[in-house]
């Protein structure tokens, strides 16, 4: 029993383990409430909730009337359940802590200024949401979500995304690749 | 609040949990898939992939379940976004 919870409380699980328990979870949502693990689509209801609140005529269209709907959606509650997940993951391995700008490998690449994460994390998200809105969904949504119902859509998807993240990497990483 | 929406909350913790335990909430994790030097982002979607497959076809052939609207396939959006969405997991890592 000691083993499991050391085993349990270990910062970092094998991500084969960590996949099996996604890939439960993914039936689970099927299952119980006929849903797909999306995440991306969370911030688009909650960016029409928003947008509704500032300027109703912009925000009157198809999209947010029809295809993301503006309210507290099943995948909204999903999202607010990620975030505690994620907190309770690392109270679970006790390493929590308030970070501003953490990552080691962020800060010998574009340098240790905070002001440049924050930016460069809000330019991308912006790109990434962007482009998760165009092919109707994220890793989780799309890739995984899809994938496991055999959708084409999610194999066109992952291509896509792993041909342009490696284009992106070689840039940025040039020639520490 | 719903049962439904109950479950919601339950299965994002689910979901939270792993993705901070396979370590996919970091930065260099994700960037380092696109180099090849760490294939966790991969083991962890595939992994995934395959239970859930199992899992959803398995209970589909015993009548437990049945599909949800699967995600539609427009084959130039699904490319040009995961194009688009590729740059920015790139850069942020998230």
């Amino acid at each position: 029993m000691s083993t499991f919870i050391k085993q349990f409380r270990k910062e970092l699980w094998s991500p084969y383990i960590a996949g099996i328990f996604l890939g439960i979870t993914g039936v689970l949502a099927v299952w119980l409430s006929d849903s797909l693990l999306g995440a991306s689509g969370a911030f688009e209801n909650l960016a029409g909730i928003i947008g509704n609140a500032i300027a109703p005529e912009t925000f009157n269209n198809m999209y947010f009337n029809f295809i993301m709907p503006s309210e507290i959606t099943w995948g909204v509650m999903l999202f607010v359940g990620t975030i505690i997940g994620g907190f309770l993951g690392a109270l679970s391995s006790g390493t929590f802590k308030f970070r501003v700008n953490g990552d080691s490998q962020w800060k010998a690449i574009f340098g240790p200024q905070t002001w440049k994460r924050w930016g460069l994390a809000f330019l991308g998200a912006i790109i990434l949401e962007y482009g998760a809105g165009i092919a109707g969904g994220c890793t989780s949504g799309l890739a995984i979500s899809g994938g496991m119902l055999l959708a084409p859509a999610a194999f066109i998807f992952i291509g896509g995304m792993f041909a342009s993240g490696i284009l992106t990497a070689l840039i940025v990483y040039r020639k520490r690749y | 609040m719903t049962t439904n929406m109950i479950i919601a909350v339950v299965l994002g913790i689910m979901f939270g949990f792993t993705l901070n335990k396979g370590g996919l909430t970091r930065y260099n994790k994700i960037v380092n898939v696109f180099r090849f030097t760490d294939l966790t982002v991969l083991k962890y979607m595939l992994t995934a992939l395959v239970v859930a497959m199992i899992g959803l076809y398995g209970l589909r052939s015993l009548g437990l379940i049945t599909f949800p609207n699967v995600p539609a396939t427009y084959i130039a959006g699904n490319l040009i976004g995961g194009l688009i969405f590729g740059i920015g997991m790139a850069l942020t890592g998230y």
